[in-house]
């Protein structure tokens, strides 16, 4: 990167600096590691970064967009500030949506952006009165059960200015299939819908809850997105999210790593269905942990941006540069929130603000202090979004693209951490690639000796956490924690007992639920059917959520991986 | 030593933790998850466990808790030693002491504490 002349210079002003650390420190070793155990130095300098190929790191909006996707990132366009939330019914959950709206949550242009989390009930696909539900009714997401229950959560919103996150977890093909007959009544044509849905059926490799087996996983996410590619071309199908991998305890390149091999394996299966790259790859979208060690995370951003845009182009000879890019929406750090002292995860959460405006992503959540001990309240959702607005209006971080690059530091770890997720890469290739370790269990043992270590060295003090194991407090502020209302559960079964009762359509629905039986069959057979028109057929008919997911769940197989 | 999580709950890391420290520290101990909490009450008789821990990381442990304590007392296991862990806020405390739970280990309880409590009163 620098001249000879300069190189000169800096070696003999490197020599220097040598003589003088040794005075001062003798030959100990400083043994400093980043928070993932990358060994570091006390002092990076030219000499760090010397060898790098410029043509790696490039302008922002240059392949292989290192440092970001676009040539000018927030003095265009703000990051969305997307909060991530639901809780209750649906009529709760709006209240929370015009919350947000008015305390200035905003998406891109003039769009309105939601990010609604569904309860697990229909998450898992259950109707609010079965008893398998284990009383989660509304508990920590939304329950959505019918297409009346869009309504209650939609109504009156213009749907062309709005964009929706169906955080329906691995169900968002269903979610989907309600929002778009709820467009559909409404006068909007699904062509005009904009949004994300979740498709994240692989997420099974990080815990043992029920789950498609990965053949089905796979063959059903690719037969959605190639179904979406093709009739609903500007929704985005699919977020490839690695912060569950950080959040399981993994390391910012294990998270690295394991994003990359999820998104060959989903490519290859795409590519089985018949799709080209580039027909669904500009349509995925990542979402990134920023997590507590500032430079280790932005650098792991950058090396992922890079290592995304080199595989697709290389690897799978993608053409259209936005299968290059990484829409990067992030969430600060929710397993560095601590139940102690909980005002001080609003610094935390900060931190892992700046984390995400100095790596450039695309969208951010902004953990609310509270969320160690519950959903947040109202006053804590307020602080979070406030948290987003002080980053962006008063901060200055924003005016410049990518200000760490050239960093004698940032870049040597950015080089640092793409060689390290390149190796563990290759690993999990050599072990037969992602599905292979989700099967065998692999990654998430991986995941959860990451997570034991990461625990050991807290109890044993080598890793200090304010307020949990140094700086205890017995002044105990006591924080408010929010409830839900206990109504929830018994509203909800109330109502699709009436919706069973009162909807009609007996012998559409019959129908449809049969033709869904038969597409799904298809689908296991090469992709000869797709699912979704048989999805939408169902939602056109009045079905709930666990009458379509009952058929899915006959078909694909159902039940726990481990 | 029964472990057990709710199926739909995602939040595993901390019992995973626990799991491992206890089987370090010599413990037999069965990691489950569970749908209804009737079933760690079929579990903990059929495998006659000594201890029976839950974690709770979306609420809900209060209820849960109550029905577990009526389970095993009608199945006769009503002497067994019941720790839950988890998000369990200070509120709720009285509420589950009141139903028997002999110990509970919220957070920032260490892997240690739990481990020592068992020790000190079931034989090994």
């Amino acid at each position: 990167m620098f001249d000879k002349k300069t190189m000169e210079q800096v070696e003999e002003l490197k020599r220097g600096f040598d003589a003088q650390m040794k005075k001062r420190y003798g030959d100990k070793p400083f043994d400093l590691k980043t928070d993932g155990g990358l060994p570091i130095k006390p002092v990076y300098g030219p000499e760090d970064v010397q060898d790098l190929d410029f043509k790696n790191i490039a302008y922002p909006g240059q392949y292989p967009f290192t440092r970001g996707i676009y040539p000018t990132m927030y003095q265009a366009q703000p990051w969305v500030m997307q909060q991530i939330h639901g809780h209750g019914t649906p009529e709760h959950c709006r209240e929370r949506m015009d919350y947000l709206a008015q305390l200035g949550l905003t998406g891109y242009g003039e769009m309105r952006s939601y990010n609604l989390v569904f309860d697990q009930v229909c998450k898992f696909g259950y109707d609010p009165d079965n008893p398998e539900n284990g009383d989660m009714v509304g508990l920590v997401g939304v329950n959505m059960s019918t297409l009346d229950d869009y309504d209650r959560l939609l109504n009156g919103l213009d749907l062309t200015k709005t964009s929706v996150v169906l955080n329906q977890g691995i169900h968002s093909m269903i979610a989907l299939a309600f929002y778009i007959v709820y467009g559909e009544e409404q006068g909007v044509p699904k062509e005009k819908l904009r949004g994300n849905t979740m498709n994240w059926l692989f997420k099974g490799w990080m815990s043992d809850l029920e789950m498609y087996p990965p053949d089905s996983a796979f063959m059903i996410m690719s037969n959605f997105i190639r179904w979406c590619s093709r009739n609903i071309p500007k929704w985005n199908t699919t977020n490839i999210v690695s912060y569950f991998a950080e959040e399981a305890g993994g390391t910012p390149v294990q998270e690295a790593a394991m994003a990359m091999a999820i998104s060959i394996e989903l490519t290859k299966a795409c590519i089985a269905a018949g799709l080209e790259p580039d027909e669904f790859l500009p349509r995925f979208g990542f979402q990134i942990a920023l997590g507590m060690d500032i430079f280790e995370h932005v650098s792991k951003i950058r090396a992922m941006r890079r290592m995304w845009a080199t595989i697709n182009k290389e690897r799978f000879g993608a053409k259209d540069k936005h299968s290059m890019q990484i829409r990067c929406h992030s969430q600060t750090s929710a397993v560095s929130l601590t139940a102690q002292q909980p005002y001080v995860n609003i610094i935390r959460s900060a931190y892992g603000a700046l984390v995400g405006v100095l790596s450039g992503v695309n969208g951010m959540t902004i953990n609310a202090y509270d969320e160690a001990l519950g959903i947040p309240t109202d006053e804590s959702l307020m602080l979070a979004i406030r948290t987003h607005q002080v980053a962006l209006y008063e901060t200055g971080v924003p005016n410049v693209t990518d200000p760490l690059a050239g960093s004698y530091y940032v870049e040597s770890l950015t080089e640092k951490i793409c060689q390290e997720a390149e190796k563990y890469l290759d690993k999990i290739e050599k072990l037969g690639g992602f599905k292979k370790c989700w099967e065998t269990g692999w990654l998430r043992e991986e995941l959860a000796n990451s997570s034991y270590e990461w625990r050991r060295r807290i109890d044993r003090g080598e890793k200090v956490v304010v307020g949990l194991n140094k700086h205890r407090s017995e002044v105990h502020r006591k924080t408010q924690i929010y409830k839900v209302d206990p109504e929830v559960k018994e509203t909800c079964i109330q109502r699709i007992k009436e919706y069973r009762a009162t909807r009609g359509k007996e012998k559409e629905r019959e129908q449809a639920l049969a033709a869904l039986k038969v597409a799904c069959q298809g689908v296991l057979d090469n992709h000869k059917a797709d699912f979704m028109p048989a999805l939408i057929d169902c939602a056109r008919a009045r079905s709930t959520v666990q009458e379509m997911c009952d058929v899915l769940k006959s078909i694909f197989g159902w039940g726990t991986v481990y | 030593m029964l472990l057990s999580k709710s199926r739909m709950d995602v939040h595993d890391r901390g019992v995973r933790y626990l799991a491992r420290c206890m089987l370090e520290s010599g413990m037999e101990v069965i990691l489950s998850r569970h749908g209804l909490i009737d079933e760690v009450a079929n579990a903990a008789l059929q495998e006659d466990v000594d201890v029976i821990g839950i974690s709770f990381s979306v609420g809900g442990h209060v209820a849960a808790s109550e029905r577990l304590r009526k389970l095993m007392q009608e199945k006769g296991i009503g002497d067994k030693l019941v720790i839950v862990g988890g998000i369990i806020p200070d509120d709720d405390i009285p509420a589950l002491k009141k139903l028997d739970i002999d110990g509970i280990f919220g957070a920032g309880s260490s892997a240690a504490e739990a481990i020592e409590f068992i020790n000190a009163r079931v034989n090994a």
